[in-house]
């Protein structure tokens, strides 16, 4: 889960594996997926029962979706 | 597993203390915030990291990440409010911090893995404020969060 500086840098990345292509994505993009309110709610007081809350529930899932998945 | 009271307790006990040291605190020190007995709060910990997902430093009771931060220094140094002391788990926790210290402004400086020529991204609470250069991109050859069958929020 690493930055590059451009898209041919990742792709040039030793550990580079076209499977996972799919999660090469801009900075904002990234940044969107981690304002996910499993990421925003963690300085709750209450922050791991709130996980498992309805809302945290659907958190998690719009989280799940929202990830890449490797291409086989 | 502790009860989930406790759990609560202990992460937001661990979380504010990294927010505001850039240290976790040992388990003794944990077990004394607490008040709870000093085993109980070394046990703790190794329930936190499992649901976090963070981890202790292998064969240790030490906590080396706790995300989004990593108390061992990694290649993302984050500069909160104009002091570096803090390093993220990974380049995507990076950008999860600001939820953490709203109204401060996050820095994410980090080469990139392929060039080593450096890579900032500045963030303000819903803004993305700088982007250097501005075509840098996220990238993992692994599943985030890990593989499906075992992550917490599977």
């Amino acid at each position: 889960m690493n930055l590059f500086r451009s898209e041919e840098h990742a792709r040039r990345w030793i550990q580079y594996d076209e499977t996972m292509a799919s999660s090469l994505k801009s900075v904002a993009e990234w940044a969107t997926i981690f304002s996910n309110p499993i990421f925003r709610e963690r300085g709750r007081s209450d922050y791991l029962s709130w996980t498992r809350s309805d809302a945290g529930v659907a958190a998690y899932a719009a989280l799940r979706a929202s990830l890449p998945q490797p291409q086989v | 597993m502790a009860d989930l009271e406790l759990m609560d307790r202990g992460y937001g006990a661990i979380m504010r203390r990294i927010v505001t040291t850039a240290e976790a605190p040992h388990f003794t020190e944990l077990a004394a915030e607490l008040d709870i007995e000093i085993a109980e709060a070394r046990d703790l910990i190794h329930d936190l990291v499992g649901v976090t997902p963070g981890w202790t430093h292998p064969g240790t009771d030490y906590l080396a990440s706790f995300p989004p931060f990593n108390l061992q220094p990694t290649q993302y140094r984050v500069t909160i409010d104009g002091e570096q002391r803090w390093y993220a788990q990974c380049g995507f926790e990076a950008m999860a911090i600001r939820w953490l210290v709203p109204g401060q402004e996050v820095r994410i400086d980090a080469p990139c893995l392929c060039c080593g020529e450096p890579i900032s991204v500045t963030l303000h609470d819903e803004d993305l404020i700088v982007i250097d250069p501005p075509e840098a991109v996220g990238y993992t050859a692994s599943q985030v969060g890990g593989d499906a069958a075992s992550r917490p929020f599977r």
